[in-house]
């Protein structure tokens, strides 16, 4: 795998500003001073499919009684959140389980380039809190039809599979329920824009992550 | 507006795709296919302001029951939403043909959206007791865009607005448009803010010339006294979340309710 330097997914880069109000720094200090008085057993962080789960019941029914804090940020790339866990998003939480989807708006970069992001993220949760678990979820497939992107994210997915097969610290869980159909389509049912998870897309992804993020937690309570 | 410079936020352009998916061209395409089946009463158009908030709870509850369909698609412009309504969004809706039994025989009226189409009798001819209606064509339109027009004054971008809502009037002239105002974003005072509310103050001023074109403003509130907007409203400081859509979309069906009623031609009569 190339090194951070020359691995623009692995390298941490704040969002820049490009609209005028600032929203990106807003959301990470607000996620720094937010976390300061809360305790949390799991760390949601990654892009807007993390984000927009806060926003429906299916958070306040399945997450929040875990004692989950959500760090999405919509837009973000591996090198986002590698940003921002880097500069004190971690700092006052020890969560038991890290919740890392991450990965599909790496625009440009090659698959090993994101899947070498995503390992960046591992590594770097490892070196802050040694006895967390992290479970990445796979990158869901996109766009109405066959398409580039989606053979993209399968491969990341592949690639981060074989990563982290080795380390006891890590996993991925594929939360993919099926959302192509046999003639290869997405239906806007499941993902309205064919990115984005409507509630029933998220119900579809969210029953067996919670099922196995429980597995999680009774085992690292084992520990 | 100055002379005769173009305005480029009234310029209908098409989103290019550069992610690789094609995504804004098959939302297009379900949103032209959508008007053919749906016959709706109200139709919504803009960005993902409009576009999230069919996700949640508040749609079903306020909105489905007026026969609304949602044409919102996340990161457009004005010149977006433009160039999706002059290409093919507009185009399958249709008023119902109405009916009115006279002593001599059926009388039909017709209009159309676009004034030229012919439907023959043939096709509406059904036994009706007098003074029933089919349930009635587009009543009303709400539109939502302008805070993404990163490359536009403020001006601009409410003359972009205008454009909509003039296009909307000439193509369905028995149609209402209700222009709701830009929110404001960021955590705080920010140039966007301003932007936002001076587009605000041109349509304050330019849409009541506009006879069906009315402006709605449904951002009370959501600034504190601190000058802060809470991500309980704003959960990035620019999207609503569900008690963000809860504010809004009270005034909102309320004046949809209203002007749904005030329509004296078309009642919400059964079908027979």
């Amino acid at each position: 795998m190339s090194s951070e330097d020359s691995n623009p997914a692995a390298t941490p880069t704040p969002g820049v500003d490009t609209q005028g109000d600032g929203r990106w720094m807003s959301l990470h200090n607000h996620f720094v001073s937010n976390s300061k008085d809360k305790e949390p057993d799991v760390l949601f962080v990654g892009d807007s499919l993390v984000q927009l789960l806060y926003q429906f019941e299916v958070w306040q029914d399945l997450f929040s009684p875990l004692h989950a804090l959500n760090f999405g940020v919509g837009g973000d790339a591996t090198q986002h959140v590698l940003w921002r866990l880097s500069n004190g998003e971690l700092g006052h939480i020890s969560p038991k389980v890290v919740v890392l989807w991450v990965g599909t708006n790496n625009h440009g970069h090659t698959a090993e380039q994101i899947c070498g992001g995503i390992m960046a993220i591992v590594q770097l949760i490892k070196d802050k809190l040694p006895k967390a678990y992290t479970l990445v979820l796979g990158v869901l497939p996109r766009g109405k039809m066959p398409n580039p992107l989606r053979e993209r994210n399968a491969q990341v997915n592949k690639l981060v599979q074989e990563a982290v097969s080795s380390l006891p610290h890590a996993s991925l869980l594929n939360v993919d329920p099926g959302f192509v159909h046999s003639d290869g389509s997405i239906s806007h049912q499941d993902l309205y824009d064919y990115l984005h998870l409507t509630p029933q897309g998220y119900q579809a992804v969210c029953q067996p992550l919670h099922a196995h993020l429980k597995g999680l937690l009774e085992k690292q309570a084992e520990n | 507006m100055s002379g005769d410079e173009i305005n480029p936020a009234a310029v209908a352009q098409a989103v290019e795709d550069v992610q690789g998916d094609d995504r804004w061209m098959s939302q297009h395409t379900r949103f032209v296919q959508e008007c053919k089946d749906a016959e709706p009463e109200v139709l919504f158009i803009g960005d993902s302001m409009v576009q999230l908030m069919q996700q949640y709870e508040i749609w079903r509850e306020l909105f489905s029951p007026l026969h609304a369909l949602n044409f919102g698609i996340g990161g457009d412009t004005t010149c977006n939403v433009l160039w999706r309504l002059q290409n093919g969004e507009l185009d399958n809706i249709r008023p119902k043909v109405r009916f009115n039994w006279a002593s001599t025989g059926p009388e039909r009226e017709k209009s159309t959206a676009q004034g030229n189409s012919f439907v023959p009798v043939m096709h509406f001819i059904q036994i009706r007791t007098p003074n029933q209606y089919l349930i009635g064509p587009l009543q009303v339109t709400v539109v939502w865009v302008g805070t993404n027009n990163h490359e536009h004054s403020a001006e601009q971008v409410a003359g972009g607005i205008l454009a909509i809502a003039q296009l909307l009037t000439s193509r369905l002239p028995k149609t209402k448009v209700v222009v709701l105002g830009l929110l404001a974003r960021g955590d705080g005072p920010n140039p966007l803010r301003e932007k936002n509310a001076a587009v605000n103050g041109f349509l304050r001023s330019w849409l009541p010339r506009l006879g069906q074109a009315q402006f709605l403003d449904v951002g009370a509130g959501f600034v504190h006294s601190d000058g802060t907007i809470s991500t309980r409203d704003m959960f990035d400081f620019l999207h609503l979340t569900a008690a963000g859509y809860r504010a809004i979309a009270k005034p909102l069906s309320d004046l949809l309710l209203q002007i749904l009623d005030e329509t004296p031609e078309e009642k919400r009569a059964s079908l027979v």
